[in-house]
């Protein structure tokens, strides 16, 4: 069976690289956008099962970014997840009322990164080879 | 350079004083004050209202407006004007009144000597002005530290989650084994991790608790949920200090009247505290029953056999800041602001918090919030007659877990059926609620189901605030229903169709959304 796709929309290159790490160690392929608009872009090329999404990014935000993937029924199917170190609460309504799947906040405990991706897409609940040494909460 | 006169405006019934003061203001020159006499407290706003007062002179006693009223009054039309009031010989009392009403000063009638005044007005005036001054600068400086503090919490979270995600990559072996030595040393890293982003945590709350942002989103919330959440989180921090953390929840707990984020912030805050200051092989617990005292709030207890507090520090440690100064004790706990929050949450949400200690022997924080009561919430509703005649709409929400207030509702009208427990859900007659007609125009009952996640809750809320008037009182009571929703079920009566067939449909909406046997016989069998 193909991995599944995930898209990593985040201007921080350190995280983008945590976050290719984990992933690949759970059989995902991942693929990356810095900013807004490529964000956008990249999902429109790679079609990924998943989009990752930071908020604060440059050319525009994670919510100009979940506006236009709505604007295209073939990527507003794509579920998404926001991972933002902004405060929760309005930032996470907001986020929900923009279609998000799920807001979680910087930084984030693997064992529950790996859970909601793998509720996202859908998946059973463990298929790892192994079990993240951080079980959070953090 | 030349000052322009000042506008007083005097606001005085009485001829005699009014005599008296003209006199006064007549020996100053010319120039100095312009004086504009009124009588009554409305022509006083009017023209208050219109600006251009400097100060003004209030006698307490008009025909159209008496004491701290009159006080009250002009304040309010015009915050920015300071005012001297004018009382007699034995009030002085009531002149102290005056002043934390929003008076600069009080002159006593008859006492007033000719030299004074004018210098009283101008003190009164520079007084005012320092003070707005000094207002403006304060609200400016919190701001902006709450602006930093908010800023700078978000900002240490991304360097934070880098580190994060690299210490744990490196521990689950993704980048190579590691030697026990190298595990023992990112083991500390990770828990150091975790401390700072629980400062972070707390330097936003902070922020938010000073301007008074806190958000709480009161909901109907189990707290028997919270506290099994609350212990799980740190069953780990406590078994790793060689502490044993249990917790005791009384079967028949009603729900809350609070935050479900909030109520597990406050009692996680608790616990930590009690495993800090608890030594190995000590013993921390959370109870949590109706309140002895008061019947409509719960207790929550979090006791532990820590070293304790001395009797006059219960009180100080809910004080910003505030750390344990016995350097035995203190290490390297946080940033003294845990307590402080947790005060806040709890009085914030119409409850109390206050710990005892016995000095080396331990410690019990004590918790009270009020109990859920969806009669209260929905009673004033339901007295308008108005109200009585319009569709009925009944929403029950069924909030994040599957033991939310339905379950408790019928625990506590166990015994009566259905009816009776809607009847109790509503504190009024079901049959005056729902008039017998059965036909168009007659009654309709909708019964919403919503249950955990996250999809549409704004829409619903939405809707449901277009379908029922009660929904406004029970967001002027503070309550929203449920931020989550997933479920929405609707079971509307059609007409003609018995309110009987209807509530058991009800019952077997309720059986499907909480898949649970025994309670729905409890709710058709009664």
């Amino acid at each position: 069976m193909d991995n599944k796709k995930i898209l990593i929309v985040d201007d921080d290159p350190d995280i983008r690289q945590g976050m290719h790490v984990r992933l690949q160690a759970n059989h995902y392929d991942t693929f990356f956008a810095a900013d807004a608009f490529s964000g956008v872009a990249e999902a429109r090329k790679h079609r990924p099962d998943l989009i990752i999404l930071d908020l604060g990014l440059p050319a525009g935000d994670g919510f100009t970014v979940m506006e236009r993937l709505h604007k295209v029924p073939f990527l507003a199917v794509i579920p998404v997840i926001v991972v933002s170190a902004r405060n929760g609460l309005g930032n996470q309504k907001r986020a929900f009322d923009a279609g998000a799947r799920a807001f979680l906040q910087k930084p984030v405990a693997d064992a529950e990164f790996l859970a909601v991706i793998r509720q996202a897409l859908g998946e059973p609940a463990r298929i790892g080879n192994y079990t993240p040494h951080d079980q959070g909460p953090i | 350079m030349k000052e322009r006169p000042l506008q007083v405006l005097l606001v005085e019934d009485n001829a005699g004083d009014v005599r008296l003061l003209r006199e006064m203001f007549s020996k100053e020159r010319a120039d100095t004050f312009v004086l504009t006499h009124l009588v009554r407290m409305s022509d006083a706003e009017t023209h208050l209202a219109k600006g251009g007062v400097d100060i003004v002179l209030l006698d307490m006693g008009l025909p159209d407006g008496h004491g701290l009223d009159t006080v009250r009054r002009a304040h309010a039309v015009a915050p920015g004007t300071p005012m001297i009031v004018l009382t007699g010989l034995d009030d002085e009392a009531l002149a102290a009144e005056a002043m934390k009403a929003g008076a600069q000063d009080y002159l006593i009638k008859g006492q007033i000597e000719n030299r004074a005044l004018p210098r009283a007005l101008r003190h009164a005036i520079e007084r005012f002005r320092l003070q707005t001054e000094t207002d403006l600068i304060r609200t400016n400086q919190l701001q902006f530290k709450d602006e930093f503090l908010s800023h700078v919490s978000h900002e240490l979270r991304s360097p934070l989650s880098a580190i994060h995600q690299f210490v744990t990559i490196l521990l689950d072996g993704l980048a190579g084994e590691l030697n026990p030595e190298q595990r023992q040393y990112l083991e500390i890293v990770l828990r150091n991790v975790k401390q700072l982003k629980a400062m972070i945590n707390d330097l936003f709350e902070v922020s938010g608790v000073q301007s008074g942002k806190l958000t709480i989103d009161l909901q109907c919330s189990s707290v028997a949920d919270a506290i099994v959440y609350s212990v799980n989180t740190l069953q780990g921090a406590a078994t790793a200090k060689g502490i044993a953390l249990s917790s005791e929840i009384d079967s028949s707990l009603p729900s809350v009247c609070a935050d479900p984020t909030r109520l597990r912030q406050i009692l996680v805050i608790l616990i930590d505290n009690a495993i800090k200051f608890t030594p190995a092989n000590g013993t921390a617990k959370v109870r949590a029953r109706v309140s002895e005292d008061d019947p409509n709030f719960l207790l929550l207890e979090v006791s532990d056999s820590g070293c304790g507090i001395s009797p006059e520090m219960t009180e100080r440690i809910f004080e910003r800041l505030f750390q344990a100064s016995d350097p035995a004790l203190a290490g390297r706990k946080g940033l003294g602001l845990g307590l402080y929050i947790c005060k806040e949450l709890v009085t914030r949400q119409g409850g109390q918090i206050w710990a005892k200690s016995m000095m080396g022997l331990g410690t019990v924080f004590s918790v009270t919030l009020p109990v859920f009561s969806l009669a209260k919430l929905l009673a004033p509703a339901l007295k308008n007659e108005s109200d009585r005649e319009r569709p009925i709409t009944l929403i029950v929400t069924e909030i994040g877990s599957q033991t939310g207030w339905l379950a408790d509702q019928v625990r506590a009208e166990q015994g009566r059926g259905i009816r009776d427990m809607l009847r109790g859900c509503l504190h009024s007659d079901l049959d005056v609620l729902l008039p017998r007609t059965g036909s168009a125009g007659g009654v309709e009952l909708v019964f919403i189901v919503a249950m955990t996640d996250r999809i549409g809750g704004e829409a619903i809320s939405k809707r449901i605030g277009e379908q029922w008037e009660v929904y406004r009182h029970i967001l002027e009571a503070g309550l929203t229903l449920s931020t989550t929703y997933r479920v929405l079920e609707a079971v509307q009566r059609k007409p003609g169709q018995p309110v009987e067939d209807m509530l058991e449909k009800v019952a077997d909406k309720i059986h499907d959304l909480m898949n649970e046997e025994s309670l729905t016989r409890q709710l058709i069998n009664g």
